[in-house]
């Protein structure tokens, strides 16, 4: 479980203060897949990076519930940052050869990842060499390689065209059934926001914070037919009003 | 493109042949190409021609090599502990633009007239742009590697050997480019100064007794050598750019 309490985040000092976050508070229960969604510049990847630590909250806590763990987050960046040296293989077994899992452990898990995320045949190919569909699956294996019990994900699909990020996002709802894993996936698109999420959080901009917490109380496993589903098309269009309307 | 090349070279040597005659251009001054020609014949069988290129030869290459090693070892130390790095910058500028060819006599003083001076000219005009390339690539390692290594959390010596290294490489080989031309120099400088062997040495020999087809032998032949030593890194560099960038 997540529980984040009264996180403010402000960047620079003097005149060039940004308040990126005003004091946000949210619990995520484990396993929970939440969707956040906001307009440009609302805080959402400093959100999500705070929650990974690659930055230090101004004020307020973080608690992840998984101090034993080294790695509690596994993070699926925006432009997939695969090293270029390393091939796919090596790309996605990079979280185990630099915590010193052995090699017959390491390579039998990758084996298992890129056969999960539908890589098979590119094991040995370099990022260049692969579309950016590819580079995303091959970055989302690298985050599941040394199973973090917790998923980031920052508008991991952006750059891929409609056909093949709702592919994407099939595969990504398999992948949390299969693995119970609490997600928090930050997006652009409502609809990929309600089509995945268990709760969808919207945020606003100037100054940044959390505005309603949405419950996506859409039935399980989600499915082309869910796109039909009333509950679903309610979801994306109170989803659409609120990023609409101006924030009070 | 070598077609090209080869086109432009023609081309030159014509005029160059042509231009003799035409404006009456006495020997000494300018020689035609078929003397030229037939000096490096006449160098290659009696005046021990192979030799002296090979002792240009390994002058350089292990100049070049000791500057190169000296460059990235200095690099990585100055990345990793930045405190030497600043007490040794003002030093390290001072040194860079100095004009490093002013110490030729000196080594010679010190170190006689055989390679050792040489080598050593070679690898310290190396040593900077190296150095000072291979710094900037770690340093200016790209912003989402140092994300991945944080959540990754490695420790700095995971960060220097999978991340900060590999992604430094395409620059270094730019660095090591741009020091083929200067070492180049260094060699021929040292061997002007002070020498009993070398390409250099033949050139000095030519410029003392008014040679003039020597001394534009030697020339081309520096050129060539120069321009092949260039090519070879650049082409490097280009390989490790795909590889690594
Ligand atoms: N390192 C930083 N230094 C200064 N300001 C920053 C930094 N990172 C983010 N900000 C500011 O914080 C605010 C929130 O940025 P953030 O990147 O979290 O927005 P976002 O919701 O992810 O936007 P987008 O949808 O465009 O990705 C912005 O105003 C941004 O300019
Ligand atoms: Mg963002």
């Amino acid at each position: 479980m997540i529980k984040i309490k009264g996180v403010t985040k402000t960047f620079g000092v003097g005149a060039d203060r940004v308040n990126a976050l005003t004091p946000v508070d949210m619990h995520i229960e484990k396993g929970e897949f939440i969707a956040i969604v906001g307009p440009s510049g609302c805080g959402k990847s400093t959100l999500l990076r705070l929650i990974a630590g690659l930055e230090d909250v101004t004020d307020g806590s973080i608690d992840l519930g998984s101090k034993d763990k080294k790695r509690p987050v596994g993070f699926v960046f925006q432009d997939a940052v695969l090293l270029p040296w390393k091939t796919v293989a090596e790309n996605i077994r990079f979280p185990l050869d630099t915590s010193a899992v052995p090699r017959s452990v390491s390579d039998a898990k990758v084996a298992e990842l890129i056969a999960l995320i539908g890589l098979t045949g590119f094991e040995r190919a370099l990022p260049k060499q692969l579309s950016g569909g590819m580079r995303q699956r091959a970055a989302i294996a690298r985050a599941l390689a040394d199973d973090p019990p917790i998923l980031l994900m920052d508008e991991p699909f952006s750059a891929v065209d409609l056909l093949t990020r709702e592919t994407l996002n099939d595969e990504l709802l398999k992948i949390w059934e299969q693995t119970g894993k609490t997600i928090v996936l930050v997006t652009h698109s409502v609809e990929e926001a309600a089509y995945l999420g268990t709760r969808v959080m919207v945020m606003s901009a100037r100054p940044g914070r959390l505005r309603k917490t949405f419950k996506a109380d859409i039935p399980q496993p989600r499915s082309e037919e869910t796109k039909r589903d009333p509950r679903y098309l309610d979801l994306v269009s109170e989803l659409r009003t609120m990023m609409r309307e101006p924030v009070l | 493109m070598l077609l090209r090349g080869l086109l432009g070279l023609v081309g030159f040597v014509a005029l160059w042949s042509a231009a003799i005659p035409l404006f009456g251009v006495p020997d000494h001054v300018l020689p035609s190409p078929l003397e030229v020609v037939e000096r490096l014949g006449f160098l290659y069988d009696h005046g021990n021609l192979l030799m002296h290129i090979e002792v240009t030869l390994i002058e350089i290459f292990w100049g070049f090599t000791i500057g190169l090693v000296l460059g990235v070892l200095f690099a990585v130390i100055f990345a990793r502990v930045p405190f030497l790095e600043r007490i040794s910058t003002p030093l390290i500028l001072l040194l860079q633009t100095a004009p490093k060819i002013a110490i030729a006599p000196l080594l010679l003083l010190w170190l006689g007239l055989g390679a050792a001076p040489k080598v050593v000219l070679v690898a310290i005009v190396t040593f900077f742009p190296v150095m000072t390339a291979m710094l900037t690539g770690i340093k200016y390692v790209n912003k989402s590697y140092i994300d991945l290594a944080d959540v990754l959390k490695l420790n700095s010596w995971q960060r220097f050997l999978y991340i900060e290294f590999p992604s430094a490489i395409p620059t270094l080989f730019a660095g090591a480019t741009v020091a083929t031309t200067l070492a180049m120099t260094a060699a021929v400088i040292g061997e002007l100064m002070g020498a009993n062997k070398g390409i250099g040495f033949l050139l000095a020999t030519g410029q003392e007794d008014a040679d003039t087809a020597t001394v534009i032998a030697m020339v081309i032949l520096l050129s060539a050598i120069g321009w092949a030593f260039y090519a070879l890194l650049d082409y490097l560099r280009v390989r490790m750019e795909d590889r690594y960038s």
